[in-house]
């Protein structure tokens, strides 16, 4: 008697279709053990936002009724594996339906494992993963985070990478063979994306975390009032309206108490205040009110509310006065606007080393023209050092009729017969 | 006196915003809500509540504004809300509006004007609570804003097709296939025109985007201080349904008004009145071609030239041969004789 609880932890509807497929394989791969396992979603992260964390389950086990035993309940609480396809979510989970922040590595049960997909060293990784009670593995599988969007999906190999990865980790539930012929005959048809797990099972490598090591913040809590503590139907105390900063012009609005979004965004704005115009726009144009009016009339995005959209970014007319980089970049909450007001010369040197850290700046969530996500698989090399993507021809090719050695580019522009006129 | 006023439709004085530095600084819409990334329905709300100030009720019926906004135990309003259901947003503003000046009759309240504003989504609105809808914009003596919020589709629930999909669209109702290309083959519906020209009561109706967010601040502003009943309908770029970076939400407001697919025009007393963007289009400018908005859409991205060109020759349509360009779809007979006084 043994099962294999696992969790994947994404970026709700940009990562939906990468977490559905690795919990989907993981299930897949077991069966092919003759094991037995399901795949499912957690309640609370349905309807899932753009960007916000949400996570899939994959649980597998010996037996029917061994499954079928953990299937009762209504989600794990105890995990032997934790897969994070997003390494900014290394900060913690809070979804759509979450009260507080909850450390990544929170369900891991003792000597469990957790995987990150990222470009960052195990140290990096470690500033942000809170520090845990009981040691457990850290495995990181080189790469960048798997943006696909919610109707186009990108096919660069993360998905049964992962699959590999899992089976060096627990290869007494699914063995490398299993995934194997669980990736060739049951879900993608590709021997390419075959050779991508062996290639994940052969390089992957673990390092132990001590209970001393990792992030020793606190985590964001707070308590929930008790149901005899709770106001007459279902009423919920608006907030308070904000207030001007210390007697000046400066205002800041009244933030939720019980929802932060120090967990919610990929990417955070840096704002070069010396080339500010004060033009209001990001202020105007952001829809979490996350900028702070301070009393010289500069706006400083606060981190308890920023979603890290981008559009502030987007209606600046001041070219590199705010720009996007990459969460990972950053090691705390803090108010930029301070930080320049205590020393201007080092908030420069400190913002042109941000704006300049290319490994990190580069996160694109969607597509932004047609066309791009075709660009981005032709040239798609990751960081692990060898092109994944080249000549991928989309899953079940053989089926669906597609030549399977076409360029990406030409099969993803599909142009097939017009059987009718439009609008007819 | 005052008290008289009150109960024949007084509303509140809200002068027109001249320019973005004489914007309210106050928040009455802050942060925690849960809503997408770069979700421009959030900003609507934000920019709507800061356009009404704090002397307002805001009735939110079913839809992702109402379920991301208020998720057990966290709210970002700041003003009074109440959740009403999902086809109901007209009958929520017309009764609280009724309440409200029943309850300052008897003097069981101060008597002062209140902004009522009912939201909803295009799924309340365009398609189940349409009726509701109508029916208080018939209710002359009674202040009350609804505002649709159009993110053209069932966006909270995983992207459903409504009334007010635009042509083609993948939805998951409607996802293209390889045989069959495009699923959803319904123009989008015409909700502003039809409810400007059937409710003759209706003495406001009006479009917004809010990547104009002083434009459209002003026309909330201006519908609030018209006694009786008005309706705006907003156009709100949705990160998730669209699927597109939520860099873009600004941009593609923008890219619907000046492709000319949505139209900025208001109805005042029966006038019609084009602004922004729309008016220079209406007066001559070139529209930009609608594919530099479509193909920045994934909903979009099974698009081949020919869909293109089939939405480019349905917006044309819309400028080139409707009674009012964008507005009133009516075209006049072939050759008919004008009639005779």
């Amino acid at each position: 008697m043994a099962h294999l609880i696992c969790e994947v932890v994404y970026r709700g509807i940009f990562q939906k279709n990468l977490a559905s497929r690795i919990t989907r394989g993981i299930v897949l791969s077991a069966r092919k053990a003759g094991r037995w396992g399901i795949a499912f979603g957690r309640y609370g992260d349905s309807p899932q936002r753009n960007g916000i964390p949400a996570k899939d389950f994959a649980i597998v086990a010996d037996s029917k009724e061994e499954l079928e035993q953990h299937m009762a309940r209504y989600e794990p609480k105890e995990l032997h594996v934790t897969i994070c396809v997003d390494d900014t979510l290394g900060k913690g989970v809070e979804s759509w339906a979450w009260y507080g922040l909850q450390p990544i590595n929170r369900l891991l049960l003792p000597d469990g494992h957790l995987l990150v997909t990222s470009t960052q060293s195990p140290d990096d990784l470690l500033k942000d993963i809170h520090t845990k009670d009981s040691p457990y593995h850290l495995w990181i599988l080189p790469g960048k985070a798997s943006f696909g969007g919610l109707w186009v999906y990108k096919e660069d190999h993360t998905e049964v990478r992962i699959l590999g990865a899992l089976a060096k980790i627990a290869p007494q539930f699914l063995s490398i063979d299993a995934v194997s012929e669980a990736i060739r005959e049951a879900e993608w048809g590709s021997d390419l994306k075959v050779d991508s797990a062996r290639k994940a099972y052969e390089r992957i490598e673990s390092r132990p975390v001590r209970i001393t090591e990792g992030n020793p913040e606190t985590p964001y809590a707070f308590e929930l009032p008790r149901w005899w503590e709770m106001r007459e139907g279902v009423t919920i105390p608006s907030l308070p309206i904000g207030k001007p900063i210390e007697g000046t012009k400066g205002y800041r609005p009244e933030r939720s108490t019980v929802f932060k979004k120090f967990s919610t965004r990929t990417m955070r704005p840096v704002i070069d205040f010396d080339t500010c115009v004060k033009c209001t726009l990001c202020w105007l144009q952001c829809p979490d009110s996350c900028f702070d009016v301070m009393p010289d009339g500069l706006y400083d995005a606060n981190m308890e509310s920023c979603c890290g959209c981008g559009v502030c970014e987007a209606v600046c007319p001041v070219h590199n006065c705010i720009t996007m980089v990459n969460e990972a970049a950053f090691e705390d909450n803090a108010s930029q606007w301070e930080m320049w007001r205590r020393d201007k010369d080092a908030y420069k040197v400190w913002l042109t080393e941000k704006i300049q850290d290319k490994v990190h700046v580069a996160r694109s969530h969607g597509f932004r023209y047609r066309g791009q996500y075709e660009e981005e698989l032709a040239s798609g090399s990751d960081l692990g050092g060898r092109p994944v993507t080249e000549g991928i021809p989309g899953e079940n090719a053989e089926e669906k009729g597609l030549p399977s050695t076409v360029h990406v580019h030409e099969s993803a522009s599909i142009v097939t017969g017009i059987p009718e006129a439009p609008g007819a | 006196m005052a008290e008289a006023t009150i109960f024949a439709n007084q509303t509140q004085t809200l002068e027109p915003f001249k320019g973005v530095k004489k914007v309210t600084i106050e928040e009455y819409f802050s942060s925690g809500h849960r809503t997408c990334q770069g979700c421009e329905s959030a900003l609507v709300m934000k920019l709507m509540v800061k356009a009404a100030g704090p002397r307002t009720i805001v009735l939110g019926s079913t839809g992702c504004m109402y379920v991301a906004n208020t998720t057990y135990y966290s709210t970002p309003w700041v003003v009074p809300w109440m959740h009403t259901q999902l086809g109901s947003s007209g009958s929520a503003a017309l009764g609280t509006a009724a309440g409200l000046k029943a309850l300052m009759k008897k003097g069981k309240m101060k008597a002062e004007p209140i902004n009522v504003i009912a939201f909803c989504g295009d799924g309340g609105g365009a398609d189940m609570g349409l009726g509701a809808i109508s029916a208080t914009l018939t209710h002359k003596e009674y202040n009350s804003l609804i505002l649709l919020y159009d993110n053209e589709s069932y966006a909270n629930t995983d992207i459903q097709l409504s009334g007010l999909t635009p042509y083609g669209a993948h939805t998951t109702f409607s996802p293209p296939g390889t045989v069959k290309r495009i699923i959803h083959t319904r123009w989008k519906k015409n909700v502003a025109g039809m409810l400007a020209a059937g409710h003759p009561e209706c003495r406001y109706v009006a479009t917004v985007c809010a990547s104009y967010a002083v434009e459209m601040m002003n026309r909330v502003r201006k519908a609030l201080t018209i006694p009786g009943p008005t309706f705006i309908h907003s156009l709100d770029p949705c990160p998730k349904g669209w699927d597109y970076d939520p860099m873009l939400s600004h941009e593609l407001g923008e890219l619907a008004i000046e492709t000319g697919i949505f139209p900025l025009y208001e109805v005042e007393d029966g006038v019609v009145k084009y602004y922004g963007k729309t008016k220079a289009i209406v007066d001559g400018r070139k529209r930009k071609p609608v594919r530099e908005y479509l193909l920045k859409q994934g909903r979009f991205a099974h698009f081949t030239e020919e869909d293109l060109a089939y939405f480019q020759a349905k917006v044309d349509e819309m400028w080139e041969k409707w009674e009012m360009p964008g507005v009133v779809a009516f075209r006049k007979q072939p050759g008919a004789v004008p009639s005779v006084n």
